[in-house]
């Protein structure tokens, strides 16, 4: 996707066809169907979608962390070259946490309630460091902290004592405490404030061009992915339906159908004047998706094949789109 | 103290005239029984047809004006004027009678929402209520809102309970609900903030329409520049309870005079200014009532010692036109 006469990197994840159900009463919820991504070190890349789109699924299914109905119904994980689902259990809780880390979704409103930061923080070296002293531990406490920067006298205090951005902090320094390659942050930002998300954004950046990890940043928030991201894959029921470089995010260029409506739907804050437009309808009921694009339903261009025909992904413009109206063009 | 916002010159054309608005809570703190002032001493007004857009983070005192707007909350000291009649601590059939004037959407639909209800009951109770609409009249006037508000097909939607109804439906309803007693006056409270984006447009967008359908007047609050531009004819941003800024939308944007408003505007995707925010304050403002200056001096980039002495008062920046700033150093 990047320039060709350079040497691409090894990737530090790959999904190859993942995909992931839900066995419901109803039927089998089709939450991540057929997902393919590749993201390299230093590179934050951006997974957007409406809430039930199958964010949080894929991003457990990364983990391997699957709730107990759910399904890995087909496709690989690679991390680091290492195919998740082929570590045994001893092997798996080692690799997480050391290769791979979650900022799970409202994880700052899961911290423990009767530990200190401290204790929580320290935590996750006795059990993947069990060879660091106590010293040495605290030492490395206060370098989190520091890293995120709290003032590290928050070390003592419990998780009430610390306003919503603060925590937030806390569990963002607890997810990079054994330096990983692949941090997987879940909307480790909505529902705070503007100006602190902001400043937790700009610690992320900050950290990730230091340390050099690879990111993948889920968020609904579709301007706010556009601005941290260098590239963003859009999911609609549970497909990518399109992987984009972020700079090309805007209605000069070719796009999806669901994502020219998302961009038609933001107002922009400078423009002279801001037309905006919503996209009608709902997302789709993930046990009787519709059948052909999924998006047909929503979609004001879909005509005949878009009702009966799955749609595959076609590279436009350098960019992967799962849309019919770009059937003629060449596979470049 | 404050200096008073000077009265337009079109005073006859105000619906809303909010003057030295107070409201103060007791609170449990660190220190035990606390007084809080999170509106304190606020003064603005909107005209008929107006949106004002009241943006803000959280804690910073929007909901609770809100709420003293439409009375779900009687004021601690001041005064609400709306089409000239003083509000501010009416109560029994008066305050009944001004329901039919104003009214409030939420940013939970569900929450404001009978579950035991179904979509036609819970509009044919304030239409038979307020408007006094009966038999086949009543059923075609629900049909009139839901078509209106975009709950289509009509028919199969009426029959309908809040919780088959999806987030965006549900957000349609309460607005329907609130037209249904043809009201002047709209305070919507964060409304689209729990919706999804793709759903979020339609909701501004027909609040918007029916802005100019039915002559309405809007207070917008949000946490969000963008909508608050694109809705609002003019925004307010406040702070720790006190109006920190209040001009022109488009103005706002392009000329933010107060170091609060320029910092949300560096934090909103899109805008023109630049800041690290790395290391910003996460600590929320003091609302005590003994505090004293700015409430955003703590954090300010621009605060001096007189910052966290005296609060400045709001005064008008503009040569032509109306621009309040409140900052002893402002642009
Ligand atoms: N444990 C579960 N059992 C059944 N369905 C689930 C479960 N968890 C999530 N789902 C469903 O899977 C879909 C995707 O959910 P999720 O991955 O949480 O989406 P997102 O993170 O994009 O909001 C949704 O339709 C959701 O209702
Ligand atoms: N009924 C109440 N009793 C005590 N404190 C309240 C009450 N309502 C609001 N507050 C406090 O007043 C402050 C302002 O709240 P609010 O108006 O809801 O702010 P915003 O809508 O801007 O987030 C907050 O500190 C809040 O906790
Ligand atoms: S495939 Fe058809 S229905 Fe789907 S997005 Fe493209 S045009 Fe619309
Ligand atoms: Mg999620
Ligand atoms: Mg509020």
């Amino acid at each position: 996707m990047s320039n060709n006469n350079q040497q691409q990197p090894a990737p530090v994840l790959e999904l190859r066809n993942v995909s992931v159900g839900y066995e419901s009463a109803h039927g089998m919820v089709q939450a991540v169907r057929n997902v393919s991504l590749k993201i390299y070190p230093n590179q934050i890349v951006g997974l957007v979608g409406e809430s039930g789109s199958g964010k949080s699924t894929l991003g457990n299914a990364i983990m391997a962390l699957l709730k107990n109905n759910a399904v890995l119904l087909g496709g690989e994980v690679l991390v680091q070259g290492q195919d998740v689902y082929k570590l045994n259990k001893k092997e798996l809780r080692k690799f997480r946490w050391n290769r791979m880390s979650m900022v799970f979704q409202s994880a700052m409103n899961a911290l423990n309630p009767v530990l200190t930061v401290e204790e929580q923080i320290a935590d996750v070296f006795t059990y993947h460091r069990p060879a660091m002293s106590k010293k040495e531990i605290y030492d490395k406490a206060v370098a989190l902290m520091k890293m995120v920067s709290i003032d590290p006298k928050h070390l003592k205090s419990y998780p009430h004592e610390l306003s919503g951005g603060m925590r937030q902090r806390v569990v963002i320094a607890i997810a990079l405490a054994l330096e990983p390659d692949l941090v997987i942050m879940d909307e480790p930002t909505t529902a705070l404030d503007v100006v602190v998300q902001k400043s937790i954004l700009d610690k992320i950046k900050e950290l990730q061009r230091e340390k050099g990890f690879a990111v993948l940043f889920v968020s609904h928030d579709f301007s706010l992915v556009a601005e941290l991201a260098e590239k963003v894959a859009i999911m609609y029921a549970g497909r990518f339906i399109e992987i984009t470089d972020s700079k090309k995010l805007n209605l000069l260029e070719r796009h999806h159908p669901y994502t020219e409506g998302l961009l038609g739907a933001i107002p922009e804050l400078t423009a002279e004047t801001v037309m905006i437009e919503g996209i009608p309808g709902n997302p789709p009921d993930l046990i009787n998706l519709p059948t052909g694009c999924a998006y047909h339903p929503r979609c004001k261009y879909a005509f005949e094949s878009c009702k009966t025909i799955h749609p595959v992904e076609k590279n436009v413009d350098g960019r992967l789109i799962a849309c019919h109206l770009y059937e003629e063009e060449v596979v470049r | 103290m404050a200096m008073k916002q000077p009265k337009p010159q079109y005073e006859r054309d105000l619906i809303v005239e909010v003057d030295d608005l107070v409201v103060k809570f007791q609170v449990r703190g660190v220190s035990g029984q606390q007084t809080i002032i999170p509106v304190d001493h606020v003064h603005f007004s909107i005209r008929k047809g107006e949106v004002l857009s009241l943006v803000g983070e959280s804690g910073s005192g929007k909901s609770t004006i809100g709420r003293s707007l439409v009375r779900i909350l009687r004021p601690s000291g001041g005064t609400i004027r709306i089409n000239g009649n003083d509000i501010t601590s009416i109560r029994g059939k008066e305050l009944k009678g001004y329901r039919k004037d104003a009214q409030m959407i939420f940013q939970d639909p569900f929450s404001s929402l009978n579950p035991v209800k179904t979509v036609e009951k819970h509009l044919t109770f304030p239409l038979k209520k307020h408007q006094g609409f009966k038999g086949k009249e009543l059923s075609q006037k629900v049909g009139e809102l839901l078509q209106k508000v975009g709950l289509t097909p009509v028919n199969e939607i009426r029959t309908k309970f809040p919780h088959e109804l999806s987030g965006g439906q549900r957000q349609r309803l309460a607005i329907a609900r609130a037209l249904a007693v043809n009201p002047k006056f709209v305070v919507a409270d964060e409304p689209i903030s729990m919706l999804d984006v793709s759903i979020r447009a339609g909701i501004l967008q027909l609040m918007n329409e029916l802005k100019n359908d039915f002559g309405l007047s809007y207070l917008y609050i949000t946490h969000d520049l963008a909508s608050a531009r694109y809705f609002g004819d003019r925004i307010m941003v406040m702070y720790g309870g006190k109006v920190m800024e209040l001009a022109d939308s488009k103005e706002l944007i392009k000329l933010p005079l107060h170091p609060y408003t320029r910092l949300l505007l560096a934090a909103t995707p899109g805008s023109h200014i630049d800041m690290n925010l790395t290391d910003q304050s996460n600590e929320p403002p003091n609302l005590a009532i003994d505090r004293k200056g700015c409430p955003f001096a703590f954090r300010c980039p621009s605060a001096t010692d007189i910052c966290r002495e005296e609060m400045p008062s709001l005064q008008n920046k503009s040569q032509t036109g109306e621009h309040f700033v409140a900052c002893h150093h402002s642009l």
